[in-house]
């Protein structure tokens, strides 16, 4: 199962799942707004995406993963417009039989989705100025 | 002439200070002269800034030719996560 969301509101997490009997590892990554940028204080970050092309690539990308790796599923939220320090912007949820392979496709997944997925930060800096962010780690 | 539609993200909005922006142009324009037009119009804002082309949504790799009504994205550096 895949499942890939680009949502304007505060994220509600992929609920944990007792039930699965063969998957020994199940990997949750959440990705939050830092307080700093480059040395300045910044009071959040504004995501925009190019509205319709940003789930697109996404689910092009998630289907890509499941293919390359041997994880069961994938579910993927990223958030877009105004967040503030601390809350979350993406959060990700894979399943694996054994955590070697999803810890790979984890990482290996959310490397691309910052070269691929036409989603930017802006920064909003303490005094209300907003400006593009200068952060782009793979 | 023919019509083409760039809209603009990141950098590139800071640059054109715009949201989307409306062309005509000659018949038969590639992405490259295209992207060589909009370098222009940022006025060496966009100076140094590697922007991947989108058409109609969809990246691509290799210069092409536009045609009418073509959506086109020149996208700088993706930021997600």
């Amino acid at each position: 199962m895949i499942i890939v969301e680009i949502v304007s509101r505060p994220i509600e997490f992929f609920p944990s799942d007792d039930n699965r009997q063969q998957d020994g590892a199940e990997l949750i990554f959440n990705g939050r707004v830092r307080a700093t940028e480059h040395g300045k204080n910044i009071t959040a970050l504004e995501y925009e995406q190019y509205e319709g092309m940003a789930e697109t690539e996404l689910a092009h990308l998630a289907a890509e993963t499941v293919k390359q790796f041997p994880i069961n599923d994938l579910l993927c939220k990223h958030r877009i417009g105004k967040i503030n320090v601390g809350e979350t912007s993406l959060h990700v949820v894979m399943w694996s039989q054994h955590r070697k392979e999803g810890l790979k496709a984890m990482t290996w997944f959310i490397s691309e989705l910052k070269k691929r997925v036409p989603i930017w930060k802006w920064a909003i800096l303490e005094d209300g100025r907003k400006i593009p962010s200068e952060c782009s780690h793979e | 002439m023919m019509d083409v539609t760039i809209k603009c993200f990141s950098q590139v909005k800071y640059a054109l200070g715009m949201n989307e922006l409306n062309l005509t142009v000659d018949d038969g324009l590639t992405t490259t002269e295209l992207e060589k037009l909009i370098r222009e119009k940022a006025k060496g804002k966009l100076d140094g800034v590697s922007l991947r082309v989108s058409v109609n949504q969809k990246y691509v790799p290799h210069v092409i030719k536009l045609k009418d009504g073509d959506e086109v994205a020149f996208i700088p550096p993706v930021q997600g996560g």
